[in-house]
This record gives C-alpha cells, structure tokens and sequence, in this order.
C-alpha cells in the first residue's frame, strides 16, 4: 500500500476574539488515500468548513499538523502555500463563486494563467477541455453571470480541477442546487474521480449523496469519528449499525467505512 | 497580454462609470495643473521679457571699498559707523582691460561703456532733477531698443545733444530741437538740444531719464577716464549669474546679474511660483485622495472574489499588481487626457486674448505636461498602494463566508 494522500494529526482550532475562545477542532486526526472519494458528515455547526479550510491552506490551525504529499502544511510561509494551493488542492463551495466579470472558459482558466501572469495556449486547450467535459462546451465564452446556478457549479467544478490537483476540497457543493443538479454535479465529480484518480474531500448534508461516496467520516464533538452516535445524526439505518466507535482516549483515530469499498486498485491513476 | 493587465482592465471596464469618473476626476486635476503651470511660467516668461528686454543682463560696477575694520580695547561698547569716502569719487579707470575680457567671453550680444550722474535741468522757471546718462552713440541702443521708442525727433546724440523722455519734455513744457539747461552733481553747466523723445512706457523712466553723448558726461561728471557702469547684453539671459561671477572673479570689481538687481521682480516670479506650486500641490493631492478612496471602495465590493481568487492559490502579489495596474491606467489615461485639455485650454485662451489685443500671458507650450504626466501618473500608482495592499492582505475563508 502507498502511503496516503493526506495525514492529519491532532489537528485543533480554537476561534479567538475579544469575548470569546471557540474550540471548534479538538484533535482531528485521520488520513486520505490517494484517489478515494469521502464524504465528511456533521451537524451544522460541527466544524466542517473549519476543517476543509484548514486541509485548503486557506486557514492556520491552532495546533497540530498535516501532511500531504509528503509535506508539512503547517511549516510552509504563506507565499509557498499559495502556491501549494494552487498546484495541488482545487476549491469547490456551497455557492459556485464564480469571478461574475470573466466568461466560463476564463474562470477555469484563471487558477492557470494566474499563475504564469499570462495565458498559455495549451492552458486555453485544457479549460476547454474540461467545459467540454462538464458538458458545457456551448457555453464557454459566456460571461459567469449568465449560467444557471447548475451551470456555475460544474464551471466551479471545472475550475477546481484546471491545475490538475491531487485534492479536491469540497464545501457542500451540492448544498445550494435542486436535486436533479445536485445529482449531475455529483455525478460528475464521482466520473472525473475515476478518470482521473483525484482525490475528492466533500462535506455534504445529503445522506444519500454521502451514501454514495466510498467512504464517510462523520465530525462530532471536535474530532473525526468513523461513525457517528444516534444522538449526534439521527437515524441513519445504514450508518449507525455498522461498527463501534474505535476510541482511543484522549485522541480519536479515523474512520474506516468499507461498506462502498468497491473494487478500487489504490494504484495512482491520474491522468496527465 | 500580461493577465494581471488583463484583469485590471477588465475591472475598469466592468464599472465604466465609475472608471470614467475617475479618469475624468485625474484628468481635470492634470489640466488645472498644465494650465496652471501654462499661466505661471507664461507670466514670468511675460515679466522677464519686459524687464530684461530693455535693461542689462549684467551690470559691472566699481568695486565697493571694503568697511575698515575698527578695533577697539576689549570691554569698552563699539559703534562702528562706516562712511564711503565721498572726496573719493567711484569709478572703474582700467575699463580698457575690462574691455578686452569682455570681447573674448561668448554669448554677449551687446556692451555699452556708460558715466551715469545726477543733475537738474532747468527751463524757464523749471528746475527739475534728471538722471544723465553718457553713452557711445554708436551703443545708443544696445541695451535698450531707445532707437525704437523715439517718438518724436530721432536717436542722435551728437555732443551738445540730449535724449530725453515724453514725459519730462511735457513737465518741462519743452519740444525737439529746443535747448535745455543742464547742471551736473559735480556744478558743471551745459546747454544741450533735445534731438529726439522717446517713450518706453515705464514711467520712472520717461520722467526721469535723459541720454547723452558719453564725451559729454566725461565733461560734466569730471571723469576723464574712467567709467561708472559697463553694462551686458546676454543671448541666454539665464546664464547671467555665472558671467557676472566670472567677471568678479577675473575683475574685482562689484558684477551684478539681472536677477539679482531686479528685486521686485525676483520676488513677484517667486510668489507666483511658489502659489503655482501650491495649486499644483493640490491638484496631486486631489489625485491621490480620488483614486485612493475609489479604488478602496471597489477591493471592498471585490473581496469576495479576491477571497476566491486566493482560495485557487492566486498570489498576494498577483492580487496587489492586478490593483496596483488599476491605479496606474487612470493616471496615465486621465493625465493624458489632462494634458491634451490642459494645452486646448490654454492654446484658445492664447488665442483668444492675441484676437482681441489684451494679451493673457498663457504660453501653452510651457504647460510642463512632462511633468504633469509623471507626477499624476505616480499620484495614481502611490493613491493605489495602499488598497492593493489591503486586498492582497484579504482572509480569503472571511471573504468567501461574505
Ligand atoms: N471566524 C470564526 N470566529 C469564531 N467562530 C467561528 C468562526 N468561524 C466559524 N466559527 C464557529 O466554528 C463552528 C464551526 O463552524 P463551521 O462553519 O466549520 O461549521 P460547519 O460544520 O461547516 O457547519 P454547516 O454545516 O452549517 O456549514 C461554528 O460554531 C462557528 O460558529
Ligand atoms: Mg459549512
């Protein structure tokens, strides 16, 4: 077995301001393997956009630490996590944020040409590419704020994926769209999974979404736990009768849900 | 295309109003300025004109004699009173040698060797005071253009001839071709002809001033030999003060530039700089507080998408350049525009006043738009750091979560 994608180790946030300290992350600590797709449960509240900004780099935790690739996140200066962001983790949230005063094809295109300063020709191939692939060939130089909230979605999605990263975060991504686009976007995310290998890290509400992803973790409590306690989801007949909580005292170790462990080879397939 | 450029433009574009206002906003500032600076330096070019148009660029005098130093027993209170020797009278006798340095420096264009003096002109029961001033006939006119301003007679000054304004004529009631009765400081008498009138418009002047033949004032003032003014004509009257430092240093004797002996006009030239400088002061600052606070306004309307921006590993740097471009595309196109304005301005009113006779002084060509368009260009750069900074410093999770 490879080693993973991505290791998390006694990972804390505490929110500090003048009235009050929130500890939100209490010692989160699992791993991602490389090309897996999990779904992250939780209350409202619980801390999962919390923990996705974190994996993002986009936010510091207050202790702890992660590696990914081989990397300790918590040791780059923020020039080089820029930079990390950009090369590895692709961003996908609740509510699309596309830049409204460039079209689709330049949305997508951005993360690439932001980095270089300048367009590329192969860059304009790719983030065509992948409009094609969302379905969204037709619509490519249309400026962001004339598609549809389904159509903003799978450019975000498109956009997430243009530097070819080895994670891809995802905050509710389906959270704001109608079912049947909520189940063409998710769709999507899962096809391009397997094609190309990516990692996908997406929080979700929608059980049945979460369902059919190959594997859950559920946040409760500050930390990451296999699977939840009735009191903390509610029913969830599928879920709550698989294992015990695996609690070590003091820390929690993650997660392992097998039960959509479908013949996956943890080979690196990604595409180039 | 650069693609920071690229969205720097496209954020200009996205909010044209706003854009257009601020480009307009630099453009106006620009134009006050060049037209400001159109006024200002046409003024002084104005002034300058006339008062070294028809006086010396450099003046060589007899030397001042230096005070004597008076001693005293320590402890006892001083009172030095320092007198010039007045048996002693001043005047420059090697002018001959003086001659010879002057004919080898470049750039003079006109020399006159003078023995000015006092006196009183009398005519009936008139007695007047008159400034007499000796000069070649030849040199009559090469300082001042007194052979234009004849009006009445002609520039002759023969050595029982004199110049006199139209002013002191009417005062003395007297016309050309009549004597006049002249007493120097010195007591001596001469009977001249008024052989010409002359009018330069400066009334100190024409009421005051009478030309005569040099040969003559050697006479009335008894000076034999020497002289008491050499007066330079100069074909870059800018270089005045470095010939007159020249020719103190070589001669000993006292030089004075133009600049230096017009005072009035050396501080008129600088309280009008110094008020031009004052608005063009304002008109940057105008610049810099205008782009400052709209460019503020629009990072703050565009944080969420610099927040997104920075969640795709767009770099603070690439965030600040994409601002920074901003600020310097309105300062370059608004002082351009303020230029072309600023020089149209001028150029009509330029026009306008050479149409209808009364001249304003505005010389369009000396606008400084250079100047103008660097100064604004940097107000703009330097207004937009500040908001570029703080949109490269966004929290990117705060800014998305807006
Ligand atoms: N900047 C902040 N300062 C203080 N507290 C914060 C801050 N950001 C988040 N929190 C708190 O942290 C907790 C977790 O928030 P988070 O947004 O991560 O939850 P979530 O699991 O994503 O919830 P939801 O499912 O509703 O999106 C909440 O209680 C929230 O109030
Ligand atoms: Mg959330």
């Amino acid at each position: 077995m490879t080693a993973p994608l991505l290791e998390v180790d006694g990972l804390r946030k505490v929110f500090v301001d003048e009235e009050f300290e929130t500890p939100v992350l209490k010692g989160v600590t699992f791993a991602l393997q490389r090309g897996e797709m999990v779904a992250m449960l939780g209350p409202s509240g619980s801390g999962k956009s919390t923990l996705l900004s974190i994996l993002g780099t986009l936010m510091r935790p207050t202790s702890g630490s992660f590696r990914m690739l081989g990397r300790e996140l918590t040791a780059l200066r923020e020039a080089e996590l820029s930079d990390f962001r950009n090369q590895q983790i692709g961003f996908i949230f609740q509510y699309h944020h596309l830049l409204p005063d460039f079209s689709a094809l330049e949305n997508v295109l951005f993360p690439h040409a932001g980095r270089l300063w300048r367009e590329t020709r192969a860059g304009r191939e790719r983030a065509a590419m992948l409009l094609e692939r969302v379905g969204l060939a037709e619509r490519m130089h249309y400026r962001a704020t004339r598609l549809s909230g389904g159509q903003k979605q799978r450019v975000a999605i498109a956009r997430a994926l243009m530097n070819q990263p080895a994670l891809v975060l995802a905050d509710e991504p389906t959270g704001n769209l109608d079912r049947e686009n909520a189940d063409q976007a998710f769709a999507l995310m899962t096809e391009i999974q397997r094609e190309t290998g990516t990692t996908f890290l997406l929080s979700t509400h929608d059980r049945e979404l979460a369902e059919r992803c190959e594997r859950r973790i559920y946040i409760q409590g500050g930390v990451v736990v296999d699977a939840p306690t009735s009191a903390a989801l509610g029913t969830s007949p599928a879920i709550s009768a698989r294992q015990p909580l695996r609690m070590v005292p003091g820390e929690v170790v993650a997660v392992v849900d097998r039960t959509s462990n479908t013949t996956r080879d943890d080979g690196d397939r990604r595409l180039a | 295309m650069r693609f920071d450029l690229k969205v720097a433009l496209r954020y200009l574009l996205s909010n044209r109003l706003q854009s257009a206002l601020l480009i307009g906003g630099v453009a106006i500032a620009v134009t006050v300025f060049t037209f400001n600076a159109a006024l200002i330096n046409g003024l002084a070019e104005f002034q300058i004109d006339r008062v070294v148009g028809s006086s010396a660029h450099v003046v060589i005098e007899p030397a001042k004699p230096a005070p004597r130093i008076v001693t005293a027993p320590a402890g006892t209170e001083r009172l030095v009173v320092s007198q010039r020797a007045l048996e002693r009278r001043e005047q420059i006798k090697q002018w001959r040698s003086v001659e010879r340095i002057i004919d080898t420096l470049p750039g003079v264009t006109g020399v006159s060797y003078n023995i000015n003096g006092t006196g009183l002109v009398t005519r009936g029961q008139q007695t007047l005071p008159v400034t007499l001033k000796g000069v070649e006939p030849s040199r009559l006119a090469a300082i001042a253009p007194i052979d234009r301003n004849i009006v009445e007679g002609e520039p002759r000054l023969g050595l029982n001839d004199v110049l006199i304004g139209r002013k002191l004529a009417n005062d003395l009631g007297i016309k050309v071709g009549q004597p006049i009765f002249i007493t120097s400081n010195q007591g001596r008498e001469r009977t001249l002809t008024v052989r010409g009138l002359y009018a330069t418009g400066v009334d100190s002047l024409d009421a005051r001033l009478a030309y005569v033949n040099l040969d003559t004032a050697r006479v009335m003032f008894d000076l034999p030999e020497g002289l008491t003014e050499i007066e330079l004509k100069l074909a870059d009257i800018y270089a005045a003060r470095a010939v007159a430092k020249q020719l103190a240093d070589t001669t000993g004797l006292e030089v004075t530039a133009w600049m230096d002996k017009n005072q009035r006009l050396r501080e008129a030239l600088e309280g009008q700089g110094s008020s031009g400088s004052i608005i063009k002061m304002f008109t940057l600052i105008t610049i810099v507080v205008g782009v400052a606070s709209a460019l503020l306004l629009t990072t703050f309307r565009r944080r969420p998408e610099i927040g997104i921006m920075r969640s795709f590993g767009i770099s603070q740097r690439f965030v600040l350049s994409v601002f920074m471009l901003q600020g310097a595309l309105i300062g370059i196109l608004g002082s351009l525009a303020g230029c072309f304005m600023g020089w149209g301005f001028s150029y009509l009113l330029a026009q306008a006043g050479k149409s209808s006779g009364r001249a304003l002084p505005v010389d369009p060509s000396l606008g400084q738009y250079d100047v103008a368009l660097l100064l604004a260009a940097a107000a703009s750069v330097a207004a937009a750091l500040w908001p570029a900074r703080s949109a490269s410093r966004i929290d990117p999770v705060e800014a998305i979560s807006q």
